[in-house]
């Protein structure tokens, strides 16, 4: 939903600017200067809502964020305390690092997976075959994330599927209680958002080969080109808008990922598996330290944006 | 009285507690008591902005006070613990709803809660297991214990189930803590904040150690890390493992498979040296913004006292009533875990001991340090000695030591 928000208004602003780009530069004719007054109304009653439930609820969070306060009694004002601990306490900090590690798992792997899969499909008929593949990769999107985790850990254990699927071929010295491994616990988590993110990936990704102008396969083709040069020449650059959404959506399902480590983990063992979106929760309503979750969110917020806005940048069609 | 007196509980508690009730407005006809619940986390997680709304139930039940007592959301009960005689029953019941006018030190000061009764810990044990590796009687000291767990390993058997992903393994650190201090006093002071209480201390390191040995030694399940307080009871009543060390609250559930498991108490660790176990009342507070308070103080009086209401307490929430040393306890069906764990209390009242969980000693000690650092213990990531400070600075950095 937010990657939509963030990348649909560029758009839009892109195609609002451009006929003033032609018209005089002085004065707005009247026509155009109707238009954006009614443009405004229009959008009227979102950007209140924006407002009261977006923007105003995050200047109180960085409010909260420099003061020393549980939710409830007094606050003490502490200035940019909390934010040093937000990068020295090695609990906090490491947390943010393994966010990023989450990347490659929700994003990384899907969207490379996710264009192998589409470019696969694409050449399948929308026959029951392809329909049928199309609708076992969405089932992950669909269902709760809290549910699809809680089944995930059933997996994970130490007599569940996964390890039984290994011992079953012969890889009985590979099965351990995976969510328990000190190494292998965030790997572990991050397949259980690749499993999310991959249908989600593929569906969009899917839709954005079908709008690929058919001769340009066939351009390539007769040029000789094989299933891979058609791959990296045509269908990539065709799809660069979709690669830019999928990155966009499956970073911030990372960097502010909660439901699927909170169930399967809860950020153990020890803190191998630790995200700030858990941590934010347990300071907020375990250790009632209101103000350093805020300082920790409005963090999260500033890298969520430091990653996204160049990913914006680099997606833009040129 | 005008309007109903609102009492939110957990969901478990709610066929205990509609029970207390109908017995109250059977005893008190002008009486109108509603019970609602939430899940158990979300009531722990949430207490604070539910007392802080317009319309806050009169009695809540409440884990823990954190800032309830600084903030004033919550009634000091030294008055009505004077007009029932309260002060005259057995004080160590009370001790851990005590709190000091700083707000934070508890087992001094002002009583804030109180309930029908207790939860225990010690450990359940699947009698035909136990009788397959020879047990005959509890093991009477921690070195007769590991005898146990060694015998049941060489036998091919799980020696103890528990569940180390939300805190099961805390329970083995802390008795092994306490046997090991001789005393269960420097435990008891540091659960309580008492100023100057440390836990990075020789008899941790050597608790730790024992732990560690334990898991090395195969004696705690491979997974032991990712088995949750859900599973683990599952687990042990489908037979895997000799051992469970857990709470009374699981004794109704196990007595359903007809007398298969029994229950003692966790071993001193010399035979003939104390016994000791943790415990916590299932407590009821009285909203500061109560319109009842002297309704709803009765009703707290009426669930510690009253014969029936002690009855249900055993029979319906697991639990083990306290009150006046006078009262009647209740009876209970011989042979069964329920009996045991009723029986290993009444034990505890009477020799001082009964201590608090370590997870009490501060809101989210529990889930940021005592977890954490137990799972890197037992996957062998940190020293002994590296838990023991990890437990002290994870507690001096909430209390802002």
């Amino acid at each position: 939903m937010s990657a939509n928000s963030a990348v649909e208004p560029g758009r839009a602003v892109r195609e609002r600017i451009s006929p003033p780009t032609r018209a005089p530069k002085k004065r707005l004719p009247p026509k155009i200067a109707g238009r954006s007054m009614v443009g405004l109304v229009w959008a009227g009653p979102a950007l209140v809502a924006y407002a009261v439930f977006v923007v105003y609820p995050f200047t109180q969070t960085v409010r909260y964020s420099l003061y020393d306060w549980d939710g409830f009694g007094s606050a003490r004002f502490v200035g940019i305390e909390n934010y040093r601990r937000v990068l020295t306490d090695p609990q906090l900090a490491g947390s943010i690092g393994h966010a990023f590690v989450l990347i490659v798992f929700f994003t990384v792997i899907p969207v490379g997976v996710g264009l192998l899969c589409a470019a696969a499909l694409s050449r399948v008929d929308r026959g029951p075959v392809g329909g049928l593949a199309r609708a076992v990769l969405i089932v992950p999107q669909i269902l709760p994330l809290v549910g699809a985790a809680i089944a995930w850990t059933w997996a994970y254990s130490s007599e569940g599927a996964i390890n039984q699927l290994l011992r079953a071929v012969g890889l009985g010295g590979l099965a351990r209680p995976w969510l328990a491994d000190f190494d292998l616990a965030l790997p572990a988590v991050g397949l259980i958002g690749t499993w999310v993110s991959l249908g989600f990936c593929t569906v969009l990704l899917l839709s954005g080969v079908g709008r690929i102008d058919k001769s340009l396969f066939e351009a390539a083709r007769l040029d000789g080109a094989g299933h891979f040069r058609e791959l990296t020449t045509v269908l990539i650059p065709g799809v660069r808008r979709e690669i830019t959404v999928c990155v966009t959506v499956t970073v911030i399902a990372a960097l502010a990922s909660f439901d699927i480590v909170y169930v399967s983990t809860g950020g153990g063992p020890g803190t191998e598996t630790m995200v700030p979106g858990v941590e934010i929760y347990r300071l907020t309503f375990l250790s009632q330290q209101v103000g350093q979750a805020s300082a920790l969110g409005v963090a999260l917020t500033v890298l969520v944006l430091a990653v996204v806005l160049p990913l914006q940048w680099l997606g833009r069609e040129r | 009285m005008s309007g109903p007196l609102r009492i939110l509980v957990s969901t478990p508690d709610v066929p205990l507690y509609e029970a207390l009730a109908e017995e109250f407005e059977a005893e008190h006809p002008d009486a109108d008591v509603t019970i609602d619940s939430e899940d158990f986390s979300t009531l722990i997680t949430n207490a604070p902005r539910i007392l802080s709304t317009s319309n806050p139930p009169d009695l809540i039940k409440l884990a823990s006070f954190g800032n309830l007592v600084k903030d004033e959301m919550i009634i000091g009960l030294d008055g009505y613990a004077d007009a029932y005689g309260w002060d005259d029953w057995p004080q160590s019941q009370f001790l851990s709803a005590r709190v000091a006018a700083d707000g934070q030190t508890r087992g001094t000061g002002s009583l804030y809660a109180v309930g029908p009764g207790f939860g225990l810990t010690g450990v359940y044990y699947n009698k035909s297991l136990a009788g397959e590796i020879g047990m005959t009687d509890p093991p009477e000291s921690v070195s007769e214990f590991e005898d146990l767990l060694d015998r049941a390993r060489e036998k091919g058997l799980l020696p103890v189930m528990v569940n180390g992903k939300d805190g099961g393994t805390a329970f083995l650190l802390q008795n092994l803590q306490m046997g090991h201090a001789g005393t269960s006093e420097p435990m008891q002071a540091w659960t309580f904040n008492q100023p100057g209480a440390d836990i990075d201390t020789e008899p941790t390191v050597r608790a730790a150690a024992d732990l560690q040995a334990w898991g090395a030694d195969g004696y705690l399940p491979d997974d032991v890390n990712s088995i949750d307080q859900s599973a683990a009871p599952i687990r042990f009543e489908e037979g895997e493992g000799v051992f469970f060390p857990s709470g009374n609250w699981h004794a109704p559930g196990l007595d359903e498979s007809s007398g298969a498991f029994g229950f003692f108490l966790f071993p001193p660790m010399e035979e003939g040296g104390p016994y000791s176990a943790m415990t916590a009342g299932s407590n009821l507070a009285i909203s500061a913004r109560s319109e009842h308070p002297h309704e709803a103080a009765a009703f707290l009086d009426f669930v510690q006292t009253d014969a029936t209401a002690r009855e249900l307490t055993v029979r319906l929430g697991g639990l083990i009533p306290a009150g006046p040393e006078s009262a009647p306890m209740p009876t209970t069906e011989r042979g069964s875990a329920v009996s045991d764990t009723v029986a290993a209390f009444q034990h505890l009242v009477a020799s001082d001991g009964l201590v608090d969980f370590m997870a009490n000693a501060t809101a989210s000690i529990q889930v940021s340090t005592i977890v954490p650092s137990i799972q890197s213990l037992l996957g062998g990531q940190i020293t002994p000695e590296e838990l023991a400070s990890q437990l002290e600075d994870g507690y001096e950095r909430e209390l802002g030591r």
